[in-house]
């Protein structure tokens, strides 16, 4: 993770967030641990809880307990008790920037201890799914904080989504079924930049790529890609492999689960586990559970004698059968949230409540310093090139 | 024909003299992207192999062709030319070979060509007559050798032996397609006025060198039935010319047909290729990579499942018939997609084939059910009762050559340096083959691959000799056995 690394060697000498209280709801990862790290050179305390009990790796909450100035609130497949228990943990050290994955640190912190609202400069958020809880508060007028939008810098956005995401989806889905990709029909429900990732790479490997989409401009892209786009009711009798990215709930439901072939595996990319209707799928079983046939693949078999095959329990599957981002997906995501919150620190309060796009130069900078480290240099403008382009005659 | 050689050359018909220069310029520009003939001709410049072979060619006029026909006659060969395909001439090449390199348009002095685009089928059939007698000015005296792409003149040579032979030829009126007629008409017209005239050109003949699957097909069955009148090298199953001309070829070439036809935006469409062999993989690469949605349909089952393996949903047309909107035949066979089909596509679907031959869209079915709305040349609208139209791309025929340029200058290297390398062979060393259909040796394939890797920069790796023991192979190849598919 150079990018990180050459952050966290500045944060050393200038120590930008001296006396500050990061409160972290991150994904407790060894990646992730490269950010804490770069929080504490910096001069801050960071206390930690996971974003999601299933991707918590123990061995690295246990080296980031060790650490000065770390706490560490997370194990791996905790219950959700025990989970909201360590969010309030965090919150209990009355954190003054929080760092959240899915927004779980704001909005407990605007419902259950708007107390401490009042100290905070604000709050950086990794994910789509995150964002929209957060719109949803901006717009009924209850988010108090500023909250820069992580997830859509475009150094985010190009290689967290389309490249990390969708490469460690497909990761997920191969290692807990050893499925052959070539030959099967993948549906892809949802075109985002993850979607897109996803729907390319099946494409790539062989697969026969169907998607589905609810924003027309979505869809025609995916169909001007030659990708097959149909509702999800009608891909339900085609695919072999379901693979959920909208941030909607229940995208996967009874009549889907009704028209489904024997065999046909579920698996969610997108960040809660709401995507699969779980309720459902049981009710479809008869209300029974599902079999565990392999770790992480749960066989729900049908009155009828189907078989349907969901993987790590509905939850993100790139996370909880893969080993989610590559690190240096990771580095470009956690050196723009190390930057982020040095904006927040320095601006002390300057924003106003609301979500906030990343800054463009935080952008710039992170791709700056992943270029660097690959060695790759750029063209820069001629002054004669500037003048061309400010000027109207 | 040497400089010093000089004489007007009247023995040719062409479109337009007038073009020559155009042709010249393509012909020049073509000449740095064939490297394996232009290496050929350095190689083989002193020991003129060819001195003697009289060569009739029958093989689209195009540039890349005309490197090859002057290919032939920089080894010494006489050569006499025509376009296998009614529409694939481009008339700037087959102007520029009539001229020839030393010739003007005034005072010609190349090579006799008898090829335009456009040609009736009267006229197709008159061409290649006319280019399988008439050599060293004699107008009786044939080829010692032909070079085929798609055995249409060997099929003349030994058609009209056949009926000599028997004495009378078939009646036309009873021919199952019209160039069948045309084809039964002329031959009809030569048996009478003179009954020994093809039986002649045969015995002259030391063998064949044929380009293409059709015509190799045609080969194959009449060595079987033990009825080829000489050897045939088969040179379309040769690793750089069929993986190269058919894959990479078609890959570059379909999709400019479609786009200088139609200028339709395939990004978003749904696309049928039929058949899935090489042309059938180029050509769904080709529109994939577009933005297309490739349907496949194929009758093969290692073929199909290819196809499914590389993500392509494979159907029978019948289920994809109305919803699709570009149809590509590549089979092969006939009869691929008929006039029934075609009156339940999409308004303005797009039809087109790029196999060899013309029969694989039902075109005589849809002049009897639709009216015909020419849009400009070698793109009509076929208008059906109902009011809905199908785009129809080169009357059905290879809509690659006829509505583009045909295979790109590099890929026909290949498969032309290994139809020089072919003639070579078979005019040298005639007496080594039977009258059966042989392919090239190994070695030889490598070679023509070797001749086309320094041009785009390869720097290939040499097996150490412990390496090639171990493998059981020559440090200088060959490298794999025969029955490797590559």
């Amino acid at each position: 993770m150079p990018v990180l690394r050459s952050i966290r060697e500045r944060f050393g000498e200038q120590r930008p967030l001296a006396g500050i209280t990061v409160g972290a709801c991150l994904h407790v990862t060894a990646e992730t641990a490269g950010l804490v790290t770069a929080l504490t050179a910096g001069g801050a305390q960071v206390a930690l809880c996971a974003a999601n009990p299933l991707a918590t790796q123990d061995a690295v909450a246990a080296a980031l307990a060790q650490l000065d100035g770390v706490e560490v609130f997370a194990r791996h497949g905790e219950d959700l008790d025990t989970y909201a228990g360590h969010v309030a943990d965090v919150l209990d050290r009355a954190p003054s920037v929080t760092l959240d994955d899915g927004a779980d640190l704001l909005v407990t912190l605007h419902a259950a201890r708007p107390d401490l609202l009042k100290g905070m400069l604000g709050g950086t958020e990794e994910t789509t799914s995150g964002l929209v809880r957060l719109r949803a508060m901006q717009a009924d007028g209850r988010l108090v904080v500023p909250v820069l939008a992580v997830n859509e810098a475009r150094a985010e956005r190009v290689f967290n989504d389309h490249y990390g995401t969708a490469q460690s989806t497909l990761d997920g889905i191969l290692r807990a079924t050893n499925l052959l990709l070539a030959g099967r029909t993948i549906v892809v429900l949802g075109y985002g930049p993850t979607g897109r990732g996803i729907a390319l790479r099946a494409r790539g490997a062989g697969a026969q790529v169907v998607v589905c989409e609810i924003d027309p401009v979505a869809g025609l892209d995916a169909r001007m890609e030659g990708f097959e786009v149909m509702p999800s009711l009608a891909a339900a009798e085609r695919g072999d492999v379901f693979i959920t990215v909208t941030g909607a709930p229940h995208v996967l439901g009874a009549q889907h689960f009704a028209r489904m072939k024997d065999g046909a595996v579920l698996a969610n990319a997108g960040h809660f586990d709401v995507e699969i209707d779980l309720g459902a799928l049981r009710e479809a079983a008869g209300g029974a559970g599902g079999v565990r046939v392999r770790p992480l693949v749960d066989q729900f078999r049908l009155p009828d004698g189907r078989s349907l095959n969901l993987l790590a329990s509905g939850r993100v599957v790139n996370l909880a059968a893969g080993e989610g981002h590559p690190a240096s997906v990771m580095d470009l995501s956690f050196a723009l949230q190390a930057l982020s919150v040095e904006h927040l620190v320095a601006g002390e309060g300057t924003l106003g409540p609301g979500v906030h796009p990343v800054p463009d130069d935080i952008d710039r900078e992170v791709a700056r310093l992943k270029l660097a480290s690959l060695g790759v240099e750029l063209d820069e403008l001629t002054a004669e090139q500037r003048r061309y382009r400010r000027s109207w005659e | 024909m040497s400089a010093t050689e000089s004489r007007t050359l009247t023995d040719f018909k062409v479109a337009d003299l007038s073009l020559a220069e155009f042709g010249r310029k393509e012909i020049r520009l073509a000449e740095h992207e064939m490297p394996g003939l232009m290496r050929t001709r350095e190689e083989f410049a002193a020991a003129q192999p060819l001195k003697g072979a009289r060569i009739m060619g029958s093989l689209h006029m195009t540039i890349q062709t005309a490197v090859l026909i002057e290919t032939l006659t920089a080894l010494g060969a006489e050569v006499r030319w025509v376009s296998c395909n009614i529409f694939s001439t481009q008339d700037h090449a087959a102007a520029a070979i009539a001229v020839g390199p030393n010739g003007t348009p005034e005072d010609p002095q190349g090579v006799p060509v008898f090829a335009w685009k456009g040609e009736t089928l009267e006229e197709y059939w008159w061409c290649t007559e006319k280019a399988l007698t008439g050599f060293s000015g004699d107008p009786e005296l044939g080829p010692n050798m032909i070079l085929d792409d798609g055995g249409d003149a060997t099929m003349l040579v030994h058609k009209g032996t056949e009926f000599e032979k028997a004495g009378a030829v078939p009646d036309p009126a009873g021919a199952e397609s019209e160039e069948f007629k045309v084809f039964l008409t002329l031959l009809q017209k030569s048996v009478a006025e003179n009954p020994n005239k093809w039986t002649k050109v045969g015995e002259d003949i030391l063998g064949v060198t044929e380009e293409t699957t059709t015509g190799v097909h045609r080969l194959y069955e009449l060595a079987r039935d033990g009825e080829l009148l000489f050897p045939a090298i088969n040179v379309n199953d040769s690793v750089t010319k069929s993986k190269f001309d058919n894959l990479y070829g078609c890959r570059h070439s379909l999709v400019d047909g479609i786009n200088r036809a139609t200028d339709v935006m395939l990004a978003g469409k749904t696309a049928v290729v039929c058949g899935f062999g090489d042309v059938g993989k180029g050509s769904a690469e080709s529109l994939r990579a577009q933005g297309a949605r490739v349907i496949v349909t194929e009758i093969d089952p290692i073929c199909a499942l290819q196809a499914s393996m590389q993500g392509y949903q494979v159907a029978r047309l019948e289920d994809v018939i109305s919803s699709a909107d570009v149809f590509i035949t590549t089979t092969g066979n006939k009869d691929i997609i008929l006039v029934d089909d075609m009156a339940k596509m999409k308004h303005q679907a797009i039809v087109g084939n790029i196999g060899h031959f013309d029969n694989e869209i039902d075109v005589a079915g849809l002049e009897k059910a639709a009216t015909r709305i020419n849009i400009k040349p070698q793109v009509d609208e076929w208008k059906f009762p109902d009011g809905h139209t199908i785009i129809l791309l080169s009357e059905g025929r290879l809509l690659n050559l006829g509505n583009a340029t045909g295979h790109p200058s590099f890929v026909m290297s290949n498969s032309f340096t290994n139809q020089t390398i072919a003639q070579i062979e078979l005019f040298t060393k005639n007496d080594d083959y039977d009258k059966q259909v042989y392919v090239l040796p190994k070695h030889l394939d490598e070679k023509v691959a070797r001749l086309h890797l320094d041009a785009v920069g390869v720097k290939l790796t040499e097996l150490r000799p412990d390496q090639a023991a171990y493998i059981g192979v020559p440090v200088e190849g060959p490298y794999k056995p025969d029955h490797y598919r590559y």
